[in-house]
């Protein structure tokens, strides 16, 4: 307590002096930060090729994913649509049968509370899901007028400007990732946060989850660290078997999980 | 071929060349560009504007450096600022905009660190029944550097 | 209702939200219609069947009247309705919907000019018989060209001919791609089955028999002229035969389904038993096939008792009308009303007055119907009815 008053004031007392020594100072340094942070200009889409990863294992279902998603994306709250949320499985036991209980009220966003006694719990973790970028996206595929794409760099992305909003798209995917965007009239997903990998900076949901359960990466540079990941660890993907060849790898995924 | 015939297919070939001479103007320039679709469009998602600016802009000596310095070496550097300051892009960009501050509410830690079954078991979680009196967590707990570890 | 109790088990929190409602149920409804109607006129003007003459060109009509509705319920539920001409101008074409607008197009020509040629001669007889108006309406129909010599007409009907034989697989083309649109979702395990196509376009043929066995009953009726058993009768054999054809191949999809009882069955199992078990067993298996299926073997068997025979011909029609648009409403919303994480169902809710509502829906179904009376003014096909009958 008497630190962080301390630290505190110390704090305060650099923003005065700041503000006495002039607001140009810090607006020019604004500027160069602001600069690096919104340019795309030199961004080659062919010198990279994203993925994404996910541990289940450490996922604590805190949903701050979820919501940085929404407002980094400006995705309605007060509308059933997400670009990523968290499941929650929770297996207990019915008589000789497991039963198992899934669930992500309003995406995870405000967090799970118990509902079920801890005591009869048998297995329970979270699922943190988001569009798989796929490498064969069946989006694309029945999309009639090529109004949703994958870039070079393996993203896929909807273009606003020429979607005609007959949902095919929502339809097609079967892992309920893309949603009606009622605003612009047209479908809408996950973008890996387009606007921010092409500048250098990570996915709103990976930067904001606080255990490191989410790790994006240049699947293109085998330097990086979820190239490390993928090579240690043993992986999944979600429907494996409907062979849209996800770039979303899951870490310590279960048999429930689909 | 029967005249009635003839100017059938006259009429139905105007129609076609109709079609194709509007579809060249309303098709847009980019559009095959890279695929089957408009190029432009990627330029376009690409400057939508940034909300979070990530932590590494707090840092500055000028600004959040000192509290920066505290968090970065204590156990909380895997949370990022804006996890729980929000979204300051704004804020970095015009240092007079200010952010909406921070919740420090009790519910709030608890989306991390209260008593859940699905959460790992080694996570540190507290019951919230029985800890801390129903205090603000902040009362006891230096949210930029925890007790723990 | 809250929106909880319209959910069960486990959703995609984006699938609360009912994406495609009862106006695309509308249209494979009605482009099936369209199809089966055509298919109809095609037993007399491709395979040579005089029973079916007095009704053939009233089923082009048919065909037309409800293809020129056939874009609405589509244009209408876009979200971008004004950008539609985009499916057009850079079709997709790994989409099966892309060829939407290129089929349609190459279709409606056929139609028409199947239209044109078979009506030419009343044509040019009412524009060299009418004056002021009328005449320039007829004439230009007619193209300013009144050659209705028998060497014409002859020439008219040879090509005629040939375009019906490209109209039959065009025909079929639209319905079995309008399956294909559905049947080709591998996300969905409901819809994901090659027999879709075909299951889509049986079930096409079959309500368009029964759509032009009830409007040839009632123009009769409202003509206040005698039915032509021999037609009517040989309409409901046809329909007869087609819903064989339609029951089979449903069947075979459902019990290779539950037989193979692949991950999906157990919510496949729960659309059937709990969301769709009415429309499904109740009004498409045996209002819409069963009940008019033995109907119709009477049909076929009974000897003389024509007004009796015409009632239960009549009402197989109706019941086989709304048994399709049944089958329609239980794949197009019974698919999404099953999540595609396989652990829960969500529940379709119509609503009246919405651009996606029942309103609309209603006026996009009620239009034809003008549109053909509209038609049957211009271009009356009633000689071919009541010849026979003199």
């Amino acid at each position: 307590m008497e630190l962080s008053r301390r630290e505190f004031t110390k704090f305060g007392c650099k923003i005065i002096i700041g503000a006495a020594a002039g607001t140009t100072l810090i607006e020019s340094i604004a500027t160069i930060d602001a600069q690096e942070a919104t340019s795309s200009k030199n961004y080659d889409w062919t010198k990279h090729y994203w993925g994404y990863i996910v541990d289940t294992s450490k996922c604590i279902g805190c949903g701050r994913c979820a919501n940085a998603c929404k407002l980094e994306n400006h995705v309605p709250f007060d509308e059933p649509v997400y670009r990523t949320w968290v499941e929650r499985y929770r297996i207990t036991n019915e008589g000789r049968e497991e039963k198992v209980t899934i669930d992500s009220p309003n995406g995870g966003i405000d967090g799970f509370t118990d509902d079920i006694p801890a005591d009869e719990v048998k297995k329970a973790f979270y699922v943190p899901k988001i569009c798989n970028h796929c490498e064969n996206p069946p989006c694309v595929q029945v999309c009639p007028v090529g109004a949703t794409y994958e870039t070079e760099d393996g993203v896929v992305l909807v273009d606003y400007n020429y979607c005609i909003g007959c949902r095919y798209c929502i339809q097609g995917c079967p892992y309920g990732a893309r949603y009606f965007n009622t605003e612009k009239g047209t479908a809408d997903k996950c973008t890996w946060c387009y606007h921010r990998i092409t500048k250098g900076l990570l996915p709103a949901c990976v930067q904001a989850c606080p255990v490191g359960a989410r790790k994006f990466g240049d699947l293109k540079d085998p330097e990086s660290e979820i190239n490390k990941i993928l090579d240690k660890e043993r992986i999944n993907v979600l429907k494996p078997d409907l062979g849209t060849k996800p770039k979303v790898y899951y870490v310590g995924l279960d048999r429930e999980v689909r | 071929m029967q005249p009635h015939l003839k100017r059938a297919f006259i009429i139905l070939i105007l129609v076609i060349i109709g079609f194709l001479f509007v579809r060249s103007f309303i098709v847009p320039g980019s559009f095959g560009q890279y695929g089957w679709y408009r190029g432009d469009s990627v330029a376009e998602l690409r400057e939508l504007p940034v909300g979070y600016a990530g932590s590494a802009s707090c840092s500055d000596v000028n600004c959040h450096n000192s509290v920066y310095t505290i968090w970065v070496n204590s156990s909380h550097k895997t949370v990022n600022c804006e996890t729980c300051h929000g979204p300051s892009q704004n804020h970095v960009t015009d240092t007079r905009t200010m952010p909406t501050p921070a919740n420090d509410t009790r519910e709030f830690c608890g989306m991390c660190h209260f008593k859940r079954t699905a959460r790992p078991a080694d996570f540190p979680q507290i019951d919230p029944d029985t800890h801390g009196e129903n205090l603000q967590c902040t009362y006891c707990h230096n949210p930029h550097k925890p007790w723990f570890l | 209702m809250a929106i909880e109790n319209l959910i069960w088990g486990y959703i995609y929190p984006n699938e609360a939200e009912i994406q495609w409602s009862i106006l695309i149920v509308l249209y494979p409804y009605i482009t099936g219609l369209v199809a089966g109607a055509f298919i109809a006129s095609s037993l007399y003007h491709v395979f040579g069947k005089q029973e079916i003459k007095p009704v053939a060109r009233f089923a082009l009509l048919t065909a037309l009247a409800f293809l020129l509705v056939a874009t609405m319920p589509l244009l209408t539920h876009l979200g971008h309705p004004e950008r539609g001409i985009e499916i057009m101008f850079t079709p997709h074409l790994t989409s099966a919907m892309s060829g939407f607008g290129y089929i349609y197009s190459f279709y409606l020509i056929i139609v028409l000019l199947e239209i044109w040629l078979s009506f030419r001669e009343d044509i040019v007889k009412n524009a060299l018989k009418f004056k002021g108006w009328k005449k320039l309406m007829y004439s230009s129909l007619a193209l300013f060209s009144y050659d209705i010599s028998e060497k014409s007409l002859h020439d008219d009907e040879k090509f005629a001919r040939k375009l019906a034989i490209i109209g039959i697989p065009s025909a079929a083309f639209l319905h079995g791609y309008v399956g294909f649109i559905f049947g080709g979702i591998k996300a969905n395990p409901w819809w994901s089955t090659p027999l879709m196509p075909i299951i889509f376009l049986m079930s096409a043929i079959v309500s368009g028999i029964a759509l032009l066995i009830l409007l040839y009953l009632t123009a009769s009726w409202l003509r206040k002229k005698a039915i032509n058993y021999k037609t009517l009768f040989s309409l409901a054999h046809y329909l007869w035969i087609f819903l064989i054809l339609d029951v089979a191949l449903e069947m075979l999809e459902i019990i290779s389904m539950k037989y193979e009882s692949l991950e999906e069955i157990e919510i496949i199992d729960r659309l059937l038993s709990d969301k769709i078990a009415t429309t499904f067993y109740g009004v498409q298996l045996t209002l819409g096939i069963f009940v008019p299926f033995v109907l119709l073997i009477l049909v076929m068997v009974m000897k003389n008792r024509e007004k009796l025979k015409t009632l239960m011909v009549a009402v197989s029609a109706i019941l086989v009308v709304i048994g399709v648009f049944a089958m329609r409403w239980n794949v197009v919303i019974g698919g999404q009303e099953i999540s595609k994480s396989l652990s829960g169902t969500m529940t379709y809710v119509p609503v009246f007055f919405s651009q996606e509502g029942v309103l609309p829906a209603m006026i996009i179904l009620i239009l034809p119907f003008i549109i053909l009376t509209v038609l049957t003014f211009i271009l009356p096909p009633w000689k071919d009815m009541d010849a026979e009958m003199e």
